[in-house]
């Protein structure tokens, strides 16, 4: 406890530095801006901002990484709330938000939002600097067998949670993994699928595949799609009454905890812990049947929940090494571009960064509740810019990231092939997120998988005789064994409706 | 064939199918000294049993329709590979007024107005870029 207490006092000392608080800030109010536009998720904003944290040291780039994520996020929201545009990370905020929107409540939402967050992003902090140390002592137990196996069940949950079909979300993962196998062989030096193209060699961009497969196919798709969306008009009020503010407390607590543990396992994130924490609200809260109509509770749970989850997601990415969802992935693959892999070893090596990180947090929990509550007006404003004028600037960006990567113009076409590719996908009911696991993942998953083989000279039952990745596996099977016998019942069950005589036949 | 479930497990398997022979090309070796291509050539037949599985389970649903306009990404595609070719041969800010021209017909309306306003703005960012961030941005 009192060592716990004293690394987070080490923490705040690296980030209240003037520079840190300053990178922070920033991250969190460009994070927010991105986050707001239209067709940009957490995803596409990150790798749209990378290069901005290229020239900073790395202690303040990881900070201002993490306010960037956190910052989109809360962002979503907000667009969520004021205008029903959902993204991938803030579908169920647009239920109960933008129906207190219609109702004209749209300050309350806000401020329930804002609030919630707050209180959720504190309860996962807490959580996080109790369990990421000593989940990296469990770390060490791993053998690279068990790396493999933990790698699939990361691969099964984020599938299945991500698309909802295993098969679809199974399947962009492995075209992640073959793609992150463009370029070098890392053991016999040998040049995969590079078509002897030198800015090959090195693999595909990492930052080039994301804005592809989310910036320019989220524009084309947006571009189809032709709405024109009203701006945003109506007054704010954002004090709630204290009755009101009452009803905030329960639900947001009781999304804080659902969210902080959701956060953690494999698969897990904001997503999923969004949806639990309202399902949960609905079930449980004292206003249940207020709930879908815009009710605080419908908020409040799970803006807490979403935050929470966000941040508790940091814990097998910094603890195991191994990031649990795309957007993790993402953030792991900046760390590395850092020069700082994350795993057991980062607690112990750079206790500045990761102290630093999750005090930042914390600091960067009480910028958004700044930035947000009082000044949401002013970023409502980010709306009224009209498309027509918006894509060719985001457009631009993309453009601006990718080159500033390697100061390398190939890699806008080697953009614009994945943005035709992602377009497809998206036409293919395809979920990129997926894709992007199994990319940063792949490399790191043959790595561990041959020197697994290495190790057990070529037998596969090394998987099955070291008891972690048994059990690991055995839950994989488990959950693929469910969804066959879920598909079979269904299309059973489709098949007797159809044919209705036959089905009565077989009861009579 | 105008049917999304079955284009799906075409697409899969066609991916599966070339970076499947793309691995044999290299040393696959075995399981105890794995080749360069033996991780490849596992991941595209697991890929490829996940195709045929969803060619098989399109059988057994309902035909969704595919829906694909060519001219917005067509568009948004070659404004991006202009930029990056006219950059390459003259300079950026060149490029940023071609992208906007050519990413713009993409747009509900066109006007040239808005477009010079759009790129006037874009290269404004660019330099400031340049300047406050020391982006290395070949502009001039």
């Amino acid at each position: 406890m009192m060592d716990i207490l004293h690394n987070l006092a080490f923490g705040f000392e690296h980030a209240l530095t003037w520079q840190n608080l300053l990178f922070c800030a920033i991250g969190c109010t460009v994070g927010t801006l991105v986050g707001l536009l239209p067709g940009l998720g957490p995803l596409a904003t990150i790798s749209l901002l990378l290069p901005l944290t290229y020239s900073i040291p790395t202690g303040g780039a990881l900070i201002m990484l993490a306010g960037i994520y956190y910052g989109a996020q809360y962002g979503d929201s907000v667009s969520a709330i004021t205008m029903k545009i959902p993204h991938a990370s803030s579908i169920v905020a647009c239920i109960d938000g933008y129906q207190m929107t219609l109702k004209g409540k749209t300050g309350l939402a806000l401020f329930t939002a804002g609030v919630s967050s707050f209180i959720g992003g504190t309860v996962a902090i807490v959580v996080l600097s109790f369990l990421a140390p000593s989940l990296g002592e469990v770390a060490f137990l791993f053998g690279p067998a068990d790396y493999c196996a933990l790698m699939l069940v990361g691969f099964v949950c984020v599938s299945f949670v991500t698309t909802g079909s295993l098969l679809n979300g199974l399947a962009m993962c492995l075209i992640g993994i073959l793609l992150g196998q463009i370029g070098t062989d890392v053991n016999s030096g040998l040049q995969r699928y590079t078509f002897d193209l030198p800015f090959l060699a090195e693999g595909v961009g990492l930052v080039s595949i994301a804005l592809g497969c989310f910036g320019i196919a989220e524009i084309s798709k947006n571009l189809d799609a032709r709405e024109e969306r009203t701006p945003f008009n109506g007054k704010i009020k954002l004090m709630p009454t204290w009755p009101e503010f009452k009803r905030i407390i329960p639900s947001a607590l009781r999304g804080s905890a659902i969210g902080s543990f959701l956060g953690i396992l494999p698969g897990g994130g904001p997503v999923i812990a969004q949806f639990a924490a309202y399902a949960i609200d609905k079930k449980v809260s004292k206003y249940r049947h207020e709930i879908g109509q815009g009710a605080i509770e419908g908020v409040a749970g799970q803006a807490a929940a979403d935050e929470a989850a966000a941040r508790t997601s940091f814990i097998p990415l910094m603890s195991i090494g191994i990031p649990e969802n795309a957007v993790m992935a993402l953030m792991m693959a900046a760390f590395v571009i850092k020069g700082i892999q994350p795993g057991p070893n980062m607690i112990a090596g750079h206790p500045d960064l990761f102290w630093g990180l999750v005090a930042s947090m914390w600091v960067g929990n009480c910028f958004l509740l700044l930035l947000n509550v009082p000044l949401v007006r002013y970023w409502l404003s980010v709306f009224k810019i009209p498309y027509n004028v918006l894509f060719p600037a985001i457009l631009f960006f993309c453009c601006i990231g990718t080159y500033s990567v390697n100061n390398n113009l190939d890699d806008i076409f080697v953009t614009a092939v994945f943005g035709f590719a992602g377009y497809l996908f998206m036409r293919l009911d395809m979920d990129a997120a997926p894709l992007m696991l199994g990319f940063i993942l792949g490399p790191m998953l043959e790595e561990n998988f041959r020197r697994a083989m290495l190790i057990s000279r070529g037998s596969f039952h090394t998987f099955i005789e070291r008891p972690i990745s048994a059990s690991l596996l055995g839950l994989v099977a488990l959950f693929i064994g469910w969804q066959l016998l879920s598909f079979v019942l269904k299309s059973r069950r489709t098949g007797s409706e159809a044919t209705p005589p036959v089905g009565e036949s077989a009861v009579s | 064939m105008n049917n999304r479930n079955i284009v799906r497990g075409l697409f899969l398997g066609a991916i599966a199918l070339s970076f499947g022979l793309g691995a044999l090309q290299y040393p696959i070796g075995s399981f105890a000294r794995a080749g360069a291509g033996l991780f490849p050539l596992l991941v595209s037949g697991l890929l490829l049993l996940i195709a045929l599985l969803t060619l098989l389970r399109a059988r057994f649903e309902k035909p969704v329709p595919l829906g694909f306009s060519l001219r917005n990404i067509g568009l948004v595609l070659v404004s991006l590979c202009g930029f990056a070719l006219v950059s390459e041969k003259l300079n950026m800010v060149a490029g940023i007024v071609l992208m906007v021209f050519v990413a713009s017909l993409a747009s509900t309306s066109y006007s040239w107005k808005r477009c010079l306003k759009i790129a006037a703005g874009l290269v404004a960012v660019a330099f400031a870029f340049q300047k406050l961030l020391g982006l290395n941005l070949p502009l001039v």
